[in-house]
């Protein structure tokens, strides 16, 4: 235990200026060094991880405070930006790339610049924002809560206090046109959020009736395929797996990484959920047994479970590190690592390790295959709290937090280093840097 | 607003009875000669170092003048003080005369009490409602709630909560107190916030 590898998340900087009122979400720029805060005050700022420092703020679209922002994945050229408001409505925001020319420009010549050289340029950037109101999605009754976008980009999926989750289609047809796919509402409470499988079309909601419901499409139809219960109280926060994580090993026998990928291959990403009742909670899907399998066991097709519902079963309660309700978490797609903030105004790193095989008579007693299906899904892991920061707002409760690629000039371009963005309260974002 | 009311005749305290620092003539009125009476009969209580009001007021602060607390410390009275002048969205009267609010049932706590550091402090309020079924206690809460949330420093986490067996959907109404995403979008409700502000009218 002494010989843990210390692990230290240090404040990289603030992005300035911030909003001088409460801030609820940052969302980092699927692959420019941008990243976009929703405030109380009605706006969405970007700001550049590059020099953190504000580029545009997008105003005047929303007569609420702005909730929730993602960007479109998978579009290049342009970024497009969906804002989920109070105001019931979803803005959909277009701007021709070129936040990166500028930032290049400027780190070019940062070495000559003064101050108020800088300002200066940032007051001329400001005149050339265009930033352009594209479409306003009406459709919820109430406040708009989350809003996230598939992997592909064509598809928008929205949730709101009024319980209901709305899929959206792109239609891509430049006129900025969008078909409602699917209105959903089988939840019983406000739904808190929705994020998209990172690979397919498969969407996770998180609700204020407690449970976490994962929806797909079969054949036209879109539906929920799973009710995921466990958690005691409202669903703050949902985020996948990456399709390609593996535990970190340190040691590790490559024969338990290969039956790792073995099993995660067929059951999918996992997911991570956060909630007021103060635990994040790691579910993994049950790989559906093979057809010849279903066959054998003698259940008459007929009233076999529908071809798309799926069994979902608690993977894992991590560590308990917060005292009260968590806002948000965020699983590292690079990294792993799941990071997790809340009301008490901490930031907790968590790191999944494999348990060291201790468990060799396993193999010699050779279990019946039912019994490793009921005790060992997956080669044993366990999570670890890697590091806690106390007061990382000093007073204010923190909203959200998320992973993004670090870009400042202080990075290691030798290999892909990442940043924490958390976002509160008073308006504060801070950028973190984990070092171990 | 509900045209009718939930409870047309409730049982209402005199209001020189409540528990109070800001009136602080109302008891000295009676002890002409009682201060005196209990000054000769505990004369240690004139001795400063075993009155227990002096060793509250004083010893806080002074071990705490290294300039990191420089508000004045927090105590369950001024928080009765703040919201028991709110006025019930029913009638004409303050919460602290229906005894919808009390003084025994406000408790200030150490949110994280595993980081002694911690500036951050836990403010529970426990309202109870006039009647078990008053589809009211939801503004009830959300008024001392904002009040709370208006007047108090932010390093206080407010929490407000129906007493437990004095409502018949206090799990419901509790829920929506503690959900700081609904908290937030009512306060961006015109309507809402207008019932709000007629009840936090007669607050200073």
């Amino acid at each position: 235990m002494a010989a843990e590898k210390a692990v230290t998340l240090t404040l990289l900087s603030d992005l300035t200026p911030p909003s001088l009122e409460r801030t609820w979400l940052t969302s980092p720029h699927p692959t420019l060094p941008l990243v976009a805060t929703c405030s109380s005050d009605k706006t969405v700022r970007v700001y550049s991880l590059t020099n953190f420092r504000l580029l545009s703020t997008i105003s005047g679209g929303h007569k609420r405070s702005v909730r929730t922002c993602a960007w479109k994945p998978n579009i290049s050229g342009e970024s497009v930006l969906a804002t989920g408001s109070f105001d019931a409505t979803v803005g959909i925001w277009r701007r021709w790339d070129n936040y990166e020319e500028t930032a290049r420009q400027r780190q070019q010549r940062d070495g000559v610049q003064d101050e108020d050289r800088i300002e200066a340029e940032e007051g001329e950037e400001e005149d050339e924002e265009e930033w352009r109101f594209a479409v306003l999605l009406d459709g919820h009754d109430s406040e708009v809560k989350s809003v996230s976008w598939s992997a592909s980009g064509a598809l928008l999926a929205t949730c709101s206090r009024d319980k209901s989750i709305w899929v959206w289609e792109d239609l891509d047809d430049g006129d900025n046109n969008f078909e409602t796919v699917a209105v959903m509402q089988e939840h019983e409470g406000d739904v808190k959020c929705v994020a998209w499988h990172p690979t397919e079309e498969c969407l996770a909601s998180g609700s204020y009736d407690d449970t976490v419901r994962i929806w797909r499409e079969d054949i036209d139809d879109w539906g929920q395929v799973a009710c995921i219960r466990g958690h005691g109280g409202t669903v703050w926060g949902v985020d996948w797996e990456a399709t390609e994580n593996v535990p970190s090993f340190p040691g590790a026998l490559s024969a338990q990484v290969e039956s790792w990928n073995q099993w995660h291959a067929p059951a999918g990403p996992r997911l991570a959920t956060c909630s007021h009742d103060r635990t994040v909670r790691v579910w993994r899907r049950q790989p559906k047994a093979p057809a010849s399998a279903l066959g054998a066991s003698g259940i008459p097709s007929i009233i076999r479970p529908s071809g798309t519902d799926e069994t979902w079963e608690e993977d894992a309660i991590l560590p308990a590190a917060h005292v009260l309700s968590i806002y948000a978490i965020a699983w590292s797609r690079r990294t792993g690592l799941l990071a997790s903030v809340g009301a008490d105004g901490r930031i907790v790193v968590y790191e999944e390790r494999f348990v060291s095989q201790t468990s060799e008579p396993m193999e010699t007693d050779s279990p019946t295959p039912a019994e490793v299906e009921a005790t060992a899904p997956h080669p044993p892991t366990e999570w670890r709290i890697i590091t806690i920061v106390d007061g990382a707002h000093g007073i204010y409760e923190i909203n959200h937090v998320a992973w993004a690629k670090r870009a400042d000039r202080g990075r290691d371009e030798s290999r892909e280093e990442e940043v924490l963005v958390t976002t509160a309260d008073d308006g504060s974002i801070k950028v973190w840097n984990i070092t171990r | 607003m509900a045209s009718e009311m939930q409870n047309s005749n409730p049982t209402i305290l005199n209001t020189a009875d409540l528990p109070t620092r800001l009136r602080p003539s109302v008891s000295s009125k009676s002890s002409t000669y009682g201060s005196e009476f209990f000054a000769s009969a505990l004369p240690s209580l004139t001795d400063g170092a075993l009155d227990p009001i002096s060793d509250y007021s004083e010893s806080p602060s002074d071990s705490e003048s290294d300039g990191e607390l420089m508000e004045e410390p927090i105590d369950e009275q001024e928080i009765y003080d703040l919201i028991s002048t709110i006025n019930d969205p029913e009638h004409p009267i303050s919460l602290g005369a229906l005894a919808v609010v009390s003084l025994p049932d406000i408790a200030i706590k150490p949110a994280l009490p595993d980081v002694p550091e911690s500036l951050l402090q836990t403010v529970t309020v426990l309202i109870t409602p006039t009647i078990t079924h008053c589809s009211l206690a939801t503004v009830i809460g959300l008024g001392v709630r904002v009040r709370l949330e208006q007047s108090l420093p932010p390093r206080f986490r407010v929490d407000v909560q129906i007493k437990e067996g004095t409502h018949s959907t206090a799990d419901e109404v509790n829920k929506q107190l503690a959900d700081k995403e609904r908290v937030a979008a009512a306060l961006e409700n015109g309507t809402l916030m207008g019932v709000i502000a007629k009840m936090l009218e007669t607050c200073q």
